[in-house]
């Protein structure tokens, strides 16, 4: 088990809002009109079947994606306001991806730095003692001078942590951050994500981990087909779902064993 | 009659065999050495073109290359972006561009640089130097080009998209993250284009020009005329292109097997 070390003060934290979200790649509407809240400090897991355009939702946050349609405020911003500074505002808003998506040229630390220098113009000595700090975090701290691909793929996945949380954002999004993860290095990830929401993390969670969202969620959010379906507390959502849809999800997830196949 | 693998590979081991010694003896037995020596290899006529093949020829050829190729490289990035831009007309125009220096011989580019021009805009007199920078440099830009957009295109798209999402400017994200990573894959490629452009310098020859502006083929070539020595200095111009392309080639395949074993 990992040992996460000094869990740190509260973090300054950024809600979000989204309103009327619409997104259509082509003629495929995969987004149909999303209404969604986080509050500053809460943690929101988003579950839901493939395709059902989860993944869309997130990088519409931070807008990676374009929306058609809707308003999304994070913190201070309306990122979808045209005239509104992106990158400042994705410098407050940290991203873990599916595959990690290191910079295999850089050093596991060079990863860490290289926004803080050449974005928030932080002197070279202050990024590495932030990267550090941030490495540490996440128990790896004594792999600063590897490369990316010297380290298993939950290692990579703390570093790419590490990276986002050492830009000091106030709100992180998780794209299933442990679904390209070798079952035992899962639990070390999820180790470090729910240390950070102790810590009192803003973050939106894309996950497949059902005792994750019920254990660390303050909600949970169950989309299908581009809408929001049912949300609530996540003891409720996940425990004693109501809509036919999520308990038809949730049994196929929590009992894959025993799906049957209609014909 | 069927053969067993091993009575097949025995057969064609003896054939290979027999063919090989057979062309070696036809070749010994038919060549006259005194003539062919005296017109491959009459080393002892040669002093006249030394060192000015080396001085001159040999430093103008590296010249060319490297004056071309930075014309060149230079073009071919902008043709790069442009393929790669969302406004259309960019597209459409490097497209046009790179098929059409594709797609025709060096030479004539170089003829209508040397020649087409200063008859068609009198008072356009270039230099032998830029007219050879102009001409070799438009034909590798198109090459070059697709080059550097195959290795842009090559480094995923979430490399890009970590970089944006940690706050940098897209600009920064291809300057600091893409354009490294590209770098490696595009090496050996580039390696190959240097050393086409070496040989490519050599068409600088149908130039009139200055002795101070032959470059390797155009001494060799003269050395024919001149010399007595059948094509013996085409010959040693030859090797001496070699000295140039054959490093070329093992430092390319160098990096090659060093970024396959890293992978960074
Ligand atoms: N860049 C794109 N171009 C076209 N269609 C896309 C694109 N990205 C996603 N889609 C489509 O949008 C829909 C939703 O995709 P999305 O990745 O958001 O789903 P998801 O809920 O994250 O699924 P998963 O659990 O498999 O990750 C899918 O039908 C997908 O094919
Ligand atoms: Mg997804």
């Amino acid at each position: 088990m990992t040992h996460i070390s000094n869990i740190p003060a509260n973090f300054k934290a950024s809600g979000v809002s989204i309103t009327g979200l619409r997104k259509s790649y082509g003629s495929n509407e995969v987004l149909k009109g999303i209404d969604l809240e986080v509050k500053p400090g809460e943690v929101v897991c988003l579950i839901g079947p493939s395709g059902s355009g989860k993944s869309t939702l997130l990088r519409c946050v931070n807008l990676l994606e374009k929306p058609n349609e809707g308003k999304i405020h994070v913190g201070g911003f309306e990122t979808t306001d045209p005239d509104v500074d992106l990158d400042k505002m994705r410098q407050n808003v940290g991203m873990v991806f599916q595959q990690f998506n290191l910079f295999p040229h850089l050093t596991v630390t060079q990863n860490c730095t290289v926004a803080q220098t050449k974005v928030l113009k932080r002197p070279a000595a202050q990024a590495k003692e932030v990267a550090q700090k941030n490495l540490d975090r996440v128990g790896l701290g004594a792999f600063g001078d590897r490369y990316p691909d010297e380290l298993s793929g939950g290692q990579q996945q703390r570093v790419a942590i590490a990276r986002a949380l050492s830009m000091d954002p106030t709100l992180m999004l998780f794209d299933e951050p442990t679904s390209a993860l070798d079952p035992e290095t899962v639990g070390e990830v999820l180790a470090i994500m729910r240390s950070l929401a102790k810590a009192g993390m803003t973050m939106l969670v894309v996950t497949h981990e059902m005792s994750f969202a019920k254990e660390v969620a303050d909600r949970v959010i169950f989309m299908d087909g581009g809408v929001v379906v049912e949300e609530g507390i996540a003891q409720d959502v996940i425990g004693n779902p109501q809509q036919p849809r999520t308990k038809d999800f949730l049994k196929r997830v929590l009992d894959p064993t025993h799906v049957e196949i209609d014909t | 009659m069927a053969m067993t693998t091993r009575q097949r590979a025995r057969l064609s081991k003896i054939v290979q065999i027999i063919i090989f010694v057979g062309v070696i003896v036809a070749v010994l037995l038919k060549v006259d050495w005194k003539i062919l020596g005296s017109t491959f290899f009459a080393f002892d006529k040669l002093g006249p073109i030394f060192p000015e093949l080396i001085t001159v020829g040999l430093k103008n050829t590296l010249y060319y290359t490297a004056i071309s190729f930075a014309f060149g490289l230079v073009l071919g990035l902008l043709l790069a972006l442009m393929k790669m831009a969302s406004f259309a007309p960019y597209r459409w125009f490097a497209t046009g561009f790179i098929e059409f220096f594709r797609g025709i011989p060096a030479i004539l580019v170089l003829i209508t640089f040397g020649y087409g021009i200063p008859t068609a805009f009198p008072g356009t007199n270039w230099p032998q130097p830029v007219v050879v920078m102009v001409s070799l440099g438009l034909v590798s830009a198109a090459y070059i080009a697709e080059t550097l957009r195959a290795g842009l295109q090559a480094v995923p798209k979430g490399q890009s998209e970590a970089a944006r999402s940690l706050g940098m400017p897209a600009w920064r994200a291809m300057v600091t993250i893409v354009i490294p990573q590209a770098f490696k894959i595009v090496l050996p490629p580039m390696t190959n284009e240097v050393i086409l452009l070496t040989k490519d310098s050599s068409l600088a020859f149908i130039l009139g020009a200055s002795m101070a502006q032959y470059e390797m083929t155009k001494f060799g070539r003269d050395g024919i005329t001149s010399l007595g020595a059948g094509i013996t200095p085409l010959i040693v111009a030859g090797a001496l292109y070699l000295v140039i392309t054959v490093p070329l080639s093992l430092i390319a395949r160098k990096f090659e097997s060093r970024s396959a074993r890293t992978k960074r």
